[in-house]
């Protein structure tokens, strides 16, 4: 059986008293002493500190770097992503996939253009190998190299409205950094991936600092070279003593990042042709998917898009939030039935939003100003064989627990990825760490 | 989660191996879990309960306990009927993380007193967890 690894802050992990469980080859906190809803809570209201060092990447270097992405990478790099029709530049970044050949995917990512011939790849844990051995399958006569970053770097994700005030006490030139960092950007860089500015901490350590994250929070993904990675973690945990930093585990991840409508890979997607999900805008479709069957179009040509085509794939992955916090465990026999009683679907992921509620039908969000004390709501997401429409009620089911849930669109309300980071300076409206409540 | 020797018992109890406890004296008699399930789980935000009047067979899931990621069901460590629910889990489910013996769940009229011969002692509980 193969050797579970650590990454450099596992001590830091067992003195902060986590409860520790292995996930993609690596032990990682599951959470801390103050508990999983605590840490939601706290990337909510304030920040939470991540140690995310066991994601893998793949380096792409050379003329031909962006063509090999744009032959295997599901997001058309030269045209839109997200909500403008922008194409990829130095110093962004975009979201997709790796399919294979049938359209199922391999991983997903995020590609980061550091320079108009140097491109990071930043996959899931495990994963640098398998990314970088599929890149080089297809790689053909194109003119790069392709190196595989596993273990080579250390990263670290700061979520939350907090965020960008704990880098502003320990980033040299917190003014520059911050007069212009939009959503989906990256800038400074560790060894040899640097994009043509430098971000640098007031002790001189240099960084690869993004606006991106996994908890659909404000916030940032930290990567600094391996030998930096605990005195930057200890440096961040005492910048952020005021302002209510709270290290988080994979627990509070892994809600955070459902609540946000965000997927796991190898669980919501992996074995299963990518389309029909909420992730379609990582496809590069022309003006979105037909109604009924139609085969899509897309603006590119790319490995597994053909698949995509070929056949009218009747499965639909559709987000869902309970009515409350109860949840059904995903088995073999859990299942989602509609109001008939007929079987219509599979539970992919099944968790508890602790910073949503319903009140009044609506969904609300514990936020910092609510003196609410929130329950929570169950959420996640649901393969469905057949196209339901948002705003229709199932249930799931397992043995003789049935729980009621409503698909929907989007889950936790007026999330703050995408806030300016204007607006996230200057004193904040919550500082102090809450006490027990 | 914490070692053994960290975990809390109650003498005066007794135990299921699902990790439900029973009080041995009076009229009704309290059912909860243990240390070592609330423990386990982590934070519980929701604790389902019966209605008070509903029956059950000893062995019966009698309601649930949910964590963030997960759902742990109960069961009823000897028959008898609800008499009464712990309303305080409503609004505070946390109350078992912080002290899993005072803040008992269900009071329940046993059916058969005879089924507390069955449970396990505190000695008996204690060595089936350091199995």
């Amino acid at each position: 059986m193969e050797q579970v690894k650590r990454t450099g802050l596992y001590n830091s992990h067992l003195q902060l008293g986590a409860v520790m469980s292995s996930f993609g080859g690596y032990e990682m906190p599951l959470w801390y002493k103050g508990g999983v809803r605590n840490e939601h809570l706290s990337v909510i209201r304030a920040a939470g500190l991540f140690d995310t060092s066991h994601m893998a990447g793949v380096g792409l270097a050379g003329r031909d770097a962006r063509l090999l992405l744009q032959r295997c990478f599901s997001s058309d790099l030269d045209s839109g992503g997200g909500k403008k029709k922008k194409p990829l530049s130095s110093g962004g970044c975009r979201y997709g996939l790796f399919l294979r050949e049938d359209g199922t995917v391999l991983d997903d990512a995020i590609v980061y253009q550091l320079q108009e011939e140097l491109f990071l790849v930043i996959v899931n844990a495990s994963m640098g190998k398998k990314v970088a051995d599929h890149l080089q399958q297809y790689k053909g006569a194109l003119l790069l190299d392709i190196e595989e970053l596993t273990d080579r770097f250390g990263k670290i994700d700061l979520q939350g409205v907090n965020s960008a005030r704990i880098l502003q006490e320990i980033l040299r030139e917190p003014v520059t950094i911050f007069q212009h960092f939009p959503y989906f950007t990256a800038k400074g860089g560790f060894s040899r991936y640097q994009t043509s500015g430098t971000v640098i901490l007031d002790d001189s350590t240099e960084l690869l600092l993004s606006r991106t994250g996994y908890t659909g929070e404000f916030g940032f993904e930290i990567f600094v070279e391996p030998s930096a990675l605990i005195p930057l973690w200890d440096k961040l945990l005492w910048a952020g003593e005021e302002l209510g930093l709270t290290p988080c585990g994979l627990a509070a991840r892994d809600s955070l990042r459902t609540g946000a409508v965000l997927p796991l890979s190898h669980q919501d997607i992996g074995p299963r042709p990518f389309i029909n999900t909420p992730w379609d805008f990582a496809l590069p479709l022309e003006g979105g998917l037909a109604a009924g069957n139609a085969p899509p179009v897309f603006s590119k040509d790319f490995i597994g898009g053909e698949a995509l085509k070929a056949v009218g794939w009747s499965r639909y992955i559709v987000p869902f939030a309970g009515f409350d916090p109860r949840k059904i465990t995903i088995s073999e026999e859990s299942c989602v039935v509609a109001g008939s009683g007929r079987v219509i679907g599979e539970i992919l992921t099944c968790t508890t939003d602790m910073a949503m509620e319903r009140q009044g039908g609506a969904i609300i969000r514990a936020d910092i100003a609510g003196e609410l004390k929130l329950k929570g709501l169950s959420c996640g997401f649901v393969l469905l064989y057949e196209r339901c429409g948002y705003g229709d009620l199932v249930w799931l089911k397992s043995g003789k627990r049935k729980i009621e849930v409503e698909l929907r669109r989007d889950l936790r309300p007026q999330r703050t990825a995408r806030l300016p980071v204007k607006k996230m300076l200057g004193k904040p409206v919550f500082s102090k760490k809450e006490g027990g409540e | 989660m914490k070692e053994f020797k960290e975990l809390l018992f109650k003498e005066a109890l007794l135990y299921t191996e699902d990790h439900e406890w029973v009080n041995r004296e009076g009229q009704t008699l309290m059912v909860g879990v243990t240390d070592y399930a609330q423990d386990q789980l982590g934070d519980i935000v929701f604790v389902e309960m019966p209605e008070v009047g509903e029956s059950f067979s000893k062995g019966d899931e009698f309601g649930s306990l949910e964590s963030v990621k997960a759902v742990s069901e109960i069961y009823l460590p000897v028959s008898g009927e609800i008499v009464e629910i712990n309303d305080a889990l409503a609004d505070a489910p946390e109350l078992i993380n912080q002290d899993a013996y005072l803040n008992w769940i269900v009071k329940i009229k046993p059916a058969d007193r005879g089924e507390l011969d069955q449970l396990l002692t505190p000695d008996q509980y204690r060595a089936m967890l350091e199995e």
